[in-house]
């Protein structure tokens, strides 16, 4: 650690601009809910772009952002090691997100996005055929 | 590149001297305007020199409660610090490498930031 400056105020004259999220802390594991307030799944993983694997960042390149929500296989990959091959991914785009806190709400309905289409499949052949089970209860 | 692949990995100085592991990315919310949400920053990354295991942010919220976990996280993750994208060199596989001459910044989070997660 000899090159390394030590400091606990260097970044003192640095005031952050918007919300600062640690993103293992802050993001992972939340519930994400859809513009009413319904939920649609948890945080899996992020998809960051602009990170090269092996390739040297040049000083003053533009830092990587946020790209999406991953869910569905990846928690597994998280937990066990391993890939869900892109195509597998079931990512939300980080632009639909409008706000973090408790909780990741989102912008628009989650009947519109793909992190549903299991459980509107189970809804739709498994539930439905049961009878009763298009109607709430009376 | 996703995130997962990022925690856990080793940090390096530039002469391959050993830090510590990628214990979490600091991002914010500071980005060029979007439909909902500005776009999110990758502004840095927590290094934690003693422990490669998950945190609950003892050690960046200054939360005192229940007293007994909080000496035993803030003691499992002491000396963590915050290393600004900007001093990141290479990212490869389990490994991030800093430049010759980075900087060791305070990991405490922003105070609005403690107080509303």
């Amino acid at each position: 650690m000899t090159e390394a400056m030590n400091t606990n105020d260097a970044d003192a004259t640095r005031q952050p601009a918007g919300q600062v999220l640690d993103a293992h802390l802050h993001v992972l594991d939340r519930q994400v809910l859809d513009r009413d307030a319904v939920p649609v799944t948890t945080v899996d993983d992020l998809e960051l772009d602009g990170i090269e694997l092996g390739a040297r960042i040049e000083p003053g390149s533009p830092p990587p952002t946020v790209s999406a929500i991953l869910t569905g296989p990846q928690l597994a990959m998280r937990l066990f090691g391993g890939h869900a091959p892109a195509a597998r991914r079931i990512a939300i785009p980080w632009r639909l997100v409008a706000d973090i806190g408790t909780v990741v709400r989102l912008g628009v309905s989650g009947d519109d996005l793909d992190a549903g289409w299991v459980e509107r499949w189970v809804s739709r052949h498994l539930i439905g055929r049961i009878p009763g089970g298009r109607h709430d209860p009376e | 590149m996703i995130l997962s692949d990022l925690l856990g990995s080793v940090a390096v100085e530039a002469d391959g001297t050993r830090l510590g592991t990628i214990l979490d990315v600091r991002l914010e919310v500071s980005g060029a305007p979007a439909q909902l949400l500005a776009a999110t920053v990758v502004t840095g990354v927590l290094v934690s020199p003693h422990s490669r295991f998950s945190t609950w942010g003892y050690e960046r919220r200054g939360e005192d409660g229940p007293l007994l976990i909080a000496r035993l996280q803030r003691w499992v993750h002491r000396g963590t610090f915050l290393v600004a994208w900007d001093d990141v060199e290479r990212v490869d596989e389990g490994r991030v490498t800093f430049r010759p001459g980075y900087v060791q910044r305070d990991a405490m989070l922003p105070r609005a930031t403690r107080e509303r997660t």
